[in-house]
């Protein structure tokens, strides 16, 4: 385990290698120069090189006037260097946050108390003062431990960290670093990290004490991502042996009060956010259409109200293209017809390319002509726009009531991805997106009655709407024995953590009496679900190592396939190209070849795959998973092996592999002559999604996600021989577990058939 | 569900919960939770938590979720036109028997009526908006903020915006005419507006437009419909005016009734019918260019034309009605009751197929794209 730990540590350094290299010599560099007598004269305004700054500051026993007094100094306490003008200017406005009121007060209470709970409207400047606050008192010089900051997203703690590495004047990745799930920007003299809530879950695997830290802010915690709440129940244990350890909790306003009674009544400081007034309409009867209710409403207040953007949320891609149409053309209309102002209509959501993405911070148009009325900008985008990204300008928000969510259904297994109604707390939040620059207006489309009686209180976290499976893994490895009563915020279903628990056991993860197995401990190395993981790790059983790795990257990034509204028919064409008729697993193989064969021809990439409607951004980010996975795979032993292409067990080795981790995710068909298919075990009917490549019905197909979109339907499925089910996972495919049926018939005749098989074999020898 | 209901059949498994698996007790996943201490109906977690009492429902079970495969708004219910009629004279005994006090039947009972009586007046003659005219304090007007208190301000508010309208429509309105007559004076020169529609029936004429040699010809033609459709568009437009012009007047002194009847009506329901009226008129406008653009054409098959013409004829007296007491032309297409606050469609739906229907008749009213239709070479 030991030689394991360290290889994980290494792999996720060894990225940046390179740059470490020349950033320590750097460094070293700096630290000579400093100790270099001959050379005191340089640094002698006011103070010498022996004496820091930073002496007046006594760890844990500061005041914010003396933090304050040193940042004002025109030295970098922290690298020595004199402070640039930018620094400077950047500090006047630091000085006028709303926290910064606060600082004496935080202090006083952040060495008063272990855990702190601190609640920070947006834009208050918590997440990027708070940090330096805690790194004026924590004096990370002195004992060489981090403070740690996690953000539930990987953008946002890429973005923040470089704006604080700008705030404290240092290079990005020397004092300040950041730490995502494939990017590592942290150095030797790293003292404060920004990092993704799951990073930080990731580490302390392996040092279950995170001891590496003297305290650790956990923000956003009010978004109730999977991994804060892992994180909550775990460092509420840490904290009681590791009395050292301070802990921040930052959320919004809404539930502060249940985060303090979480954490022993933790005491509570709040700090008013710089937002306005927001007035909120109602209709006052439901809407027939909500779609087309706020397509009008969007109109109304580009004809009516004055100048500011809009914010309008709703579900999905399509939706959210058909909408931006809509608008457009009415807007085109109205400029035409009665001389209104112009309007960009910008979509957003997830899969969007980033270059559009960043679109929605363009300014609005001009005014058609000088004096005529003023552009403006409308915004339609998913419930991204309600926390992740702050947008500025925006004065009206329209709200339908509805988003989209993943919720997982532990007894059939399948993760739903539904339009269902938000949650007060969330209209709230979308509202207050309306008030960031000045008073603001939000349009909800349904009544106050609706809003009081079918919406509920809080969003679902994450922990009671996903597959455990990983997580209790995670927690297994965490050394978390007791899992009934792991004191989690929000306790999962027990159902939930059944089937985890379920999964696991027939994966060989755990064995029959809960406990970790050597594969189980192989697994949890992987960021990966266990199922994927254990595919991996038993590839080489079937001598295609490098093939399931590569798979594995595939699908553990977002669709690679590019299917524009305006050319679904040549997208389709294209992948066409790539389509392997056994299924889409091996499809997803032939377009990464292909994608690496042009690249190693020098092809024009960005190019290549617009040609062949792929996405460069998923295939490149897919490399780069794939390259991190090699690592891991490295470090642990497991063999990369291949069969040469032309073997004619090519692909068959690469079907039977998907089954050593998918044998949970098999379908029948219900009957000849039918669409419809049967999940093994569970019974459910299934359909297969329409982006498949299979033409041919086959009768057994393994799948990779169950999802209820429109209907129950399986994606990514590939074709498989029942006779591989009962030779690779003879534990699942047990016949007495089934329950009498088609697919115990079936299966049944499988059996007899082999064993007949055999006989004839044993008899012919 | 009635049977004209849109038909949706869906199979359902023989265990669509899969129940089997839930009731197994057996599995592995409930030995080892068993063996940890749990017993069925319980939590997990911390024992005796303090943040227990904010748990959910969804802590017990698995989240359910409801496929939505309509884009009903939030509280809209599916069969809307399904309910029961006829009930309201029984709501007074109904509300008894459910021991309601009579205080709360008299006012729910008066809330009925006051629904119903707005509802009847916005149907028969539509909604009438209203300017701000500021706050009358003792003997003295104020601006609107001089008055505090929620509800007037939210109001007030309401107003503004609505009054932002309304100037909107008249500025519009008088910058028109204005080009126009400006238009008029130096007939030769073509006006902005001109250009703009010259432009249109350019293109219109390009994309069909072979080098023929009669280019001069046609620019001729084309001089003269467009001399036409100024004239006509002129008096169409003085047409407009007179039948707009009264309706502002009217406005406030009906108001205060509507206003009064109708305290329930919320903002949002008038702006959207402001809005809707909004759309309303530039179509009417629209329409009528059309249908000037038709009569100037030249003289060729009477028939459709006067078919056209008496179709348009009965709608633009419609239109003139509503005009005349600016009512809200919401009515004839929402359905008695429908309870929705968005009028129901007339908009896009009906809007692209008038567009449709305008370019046809657009594309007869000229004679070089007819020309080209029946490939005749002239």
């Amino acid at each position: 385990m030991a030689d394991r730990k360290s290889g994980v540590k290494r792999s996720s350094v060894d990225g940046d290698d390179a740059q470490d290299s020349k950033r320590m010599r750097m460094g070293n560099g700096d630290a000579n120069v400093k100790m270099n007598p001959y050379l005191a004269h340089h640094y002698e305004n006011g103070q010498s090189d022996s004496k820091s700054p930073l002496d007046v500051l006594e760890r844990h026993n500061t005041t914010a006037l003396q933090a304050v007094k040193v940042e004002d100094e025109d030295v970098n306490p922290w690298t020595g260097r004199p402070h640039t003008q930018q620094y400077f200017k950047i500090l006047q406005t630091r000085r006028d946050l709303p926290v910064q009121k606060q600082r004496q007060e935080f202090l006083d209470m952040y060495h008063s108390s272990q855990i702190l709970v601190f609640v920070g409207e947006t834009g208050s400047g918590k997440t990027t003062q708070i940090p330096q606050y805690v790194l004026f008192d924590e004096r990370p010089d002195l004992n060489g431990k981090l403070i740690a900051c996690t953000q539930p997203r990987r953008v946002a703690a890429m973005s923040v960290a470089q704006r604080v590495a700008n705030e404290l004047d240092v290079e990005l990745g020397e004092e300040v670093g950041y730490s995502i799930r494939f990017e590592n920007r942290t150095g030797p003299k790293t003292m404060l990290k920004y990092m993704t809530d799951g990073q930080l879950l990731r580490e302390s695997m392996h040092d279950n004490d995170m001891s590496r830290y003297s305290c650790i802010i956990l923000d956003e915690a009010h978004e109730r991502t999977l991994a804060t709440d892992i994180l909550m129940a775990l460092l509420k244990q840490i904290a009681a042996r590791r009395k050292d350890l301070k802990i921040i909790v930052m959320s919004a306003t809404l539930d502060a009060q249940k985060f303090q009674s979480y954490f022993y009544d933790a005491p509570l400081l709040a700090v008013p956010g710089r937002t306005h007034p927001v007035e909120i309409f109602y209709t006052p009867e439901p809407e027939r259409d909500y779609v087309e209710a706020s397509v009008r409403t969007v109109l109304q207040i580009h004809a009516t109200e004055p100048e500011g953007d809009i914010l309008l949320f709703l579900t999905g891609e399509e939706e959210i293209e058909d909408a931006c149409r809509r608008i457009s053309l009415e807007v085109d209309d109205m400029i035409r017809e009665s001389d209104a102002g112009p309007m960009k209509v910008y979509p957003l959501y997830g899969t969007l390319p980033p270059a559009q993405q960043q679109r929605i911070f363009d300014k609005a148009p001009e005014p058609l002509r000088k004096g005529g009325r003023p552009g403006r900008k409308c915004i339609v985008a998913t419930n991204i726009a309600e926390t992740s990204l702050t947008i500025d300008g925006i004065v009206y928000v329209v709200d339908p009531g509805f988003s989209k969510q993943k919720i997982y259904n532990p007894r059939t297994r399948v993760e739903s991805l539904l339009v269902s109604p938000i949650s007060k707390a969330s209209a709230q939040q979308r509202a207050g997106r309306a008030g960031r620059t000045r008073p603001g207006k939000c349009f909800r489309l349904y009544t106050e009655a609706a809003f009081k009686k079918e919406l509920i209180e809080q969003t679902y976290p994450e922990i009671l709407r996903s597959n455990l499976a990983n997580t209790v893994l995670e927690l297994k490895k965490l050394g978390v024995q007791d899992l009934v009563h792991f004191d989690l915020m929000d306790p999962p279903a027990p159902e939930t953590m059944m089937r985890a628990l379920e999964e696991l056991n027939y994966l060989a993860c755990l064995d029959d009496d809960g406990e970790l197995t050597r594969l189980g401990g192989l697994a949890s190395e992987f960021p990966l679900d266990p199922a994927l993981a254990v595919m991996l790790i038993s590839s080489p059983e079937f001598y295609c190592s490098n093939e399931m790795l590569s798979i594995t990257a595939l699908l553990s990034v977002p669709q690679i396939w590019v299917r524009p509204n305006n050319a679904r028919k040549r997208a389709d064409e294209m992948k066409q190209q790539f389509a392997h008729p056994d299924g889409d697993h091996l499809t997803l193989l032939n377009a990464y070849h292909a994608y690496k064969g042009a690249e190693q021809q020098g092809e024009d990439m960005k190019q290549w795959c617009h040609e062949h409607f792929l996405s460069l951004r998923h295939l490149a980010s897919a490399d780069n998973v794939r390259a991190q996975l090699k690592r891991i795979m490295e470090t642990h032993g497991i063999e990369l092996v291949s069969t040469p292409f032309q073997d004619k067990n090519y692909y068959t080795n690469i079907r039977r592999a998907l089954l050593a981790g998918f044998f949970m995710q098999v379908a029948m068909r219900e009957s000849s002559n039918s669409k419809v298919y049967k999940t093994v075990k569970d019974d459910q009917l299934v359909m297969i999604h329409p982006s498949t490549v299979l033409t041919t019905p086959y009768d057994w197909v393994v799948y990779n996600e169950f999802v209820l979109t429109t209907k129950q339907y399986v994606r990514t499925v590939t074709n498989i021989r029942p006779e591989w089910l009962l030779e690779i996972a003879p534990v699942y495919y047990d016949l007495d577990t089934f329950e009498k049926g088609e697919i115990k018939s079936a299966l049944t005749r499988i059996v007899d058939k082999v064993r007949r098989r055999q006989a004839m074999k044993g008899g012919s020898s | 569900m009635g049977l004209a209901g849109a038909k949706n059949k869906r199979k359902l498994g023989t265990d669509p919960n899969n129940t089997k698996w839930s009731r197994n007790t057996d599995s592995f996943g409930q030995r080892m939770l068993r063996s940890q201490g749990w017993e069925p109906g319980q939590y997990l977690g911390a024992k005796d938590a303090p943040h227990a009492e904010w748990h959910t429902e969804a802590s017990s079970t698995h989240i359910r979720v409801v496929l939505k495969d309509d884009q009903l708004g939030l509280g809209a219910k599916r069969n809307n036109g399904d309910e029961c009629t006829g009930l309201d004279a029984f709501q007074t005994l109904l509300g008894r028997l459910n021991g309601k006090s009579e205080t709360t039947l008299e006012a729910e009972q008066k809330a009925r009526e006051d629904v119903k009586l707005s509802l009847y007046v916005e149907r028969k003659l539509g909604t009438i908006r209203f300017v701000k005219g500021g706050w009358l304090v003792g003997d003295q007007m104020k601006e609107e903020d001089v008055v505090k208190g929620e509800e007037p301000q939210k109001e007030a508010e309401e107003e503004s915006s609505t009054s932002s309208a309304v100037e909107e429509v008249k500025e519009k309105r008088s910058e028109k005419k204005s080009k126009k007559r400006k238009a008029d004076q130096d007939a030769d020169e073509s006006s902005a507006k001109e250009s703009k529609k010259d432009k249109k029936s350019k293109k219109r004429k390009t994309s069909g437009d072979t080098e023929t040699d009669d280019d001069l010809a046609k620019a001729k033609r084309k001089e003269k419909k467009r001399k036409q459709r100024k004239g006509s568009d002129e008096q169409d437009s003085e047409t407009h005016s007179t039948s707009e012009e009264p309706a502002p007047a009217k406005e406030t002194t009906k108001d205060v009734e509507t206003s009064d009847l109708e305290p329930k009506k919320s903002k949002k329901e008038k702006k959207d019918k402001k809005d809707k009226k909004d759309k309303k008129d530039k179509e009417k406008r629209r329409k009528e260019k059309r249908a000037a653009d038709s009569e100037s054409s030249k003289a060729g098959d009477d028939i459709s034309k006067e078919k056209k013409r008496r179709k348009d004829g009965g709608e633009s007296t419609s239109l003139a009605e509503e005009a005349l007491d600016t009512s809200v032309p919401s009515t004839g297409s929402t359905p008695a009751g429908s309870g929705y606050s968005t009028p129901v469609p007339g908009s896009t739906k009906y809007l692209s197929r008038r567009r449709f229907i305008a370019q046809k008749a657009m594309a007869f009213a000229d004679p070089v794209a007819l020309n080209q239709i029946f490939m005749i070479k002239s």
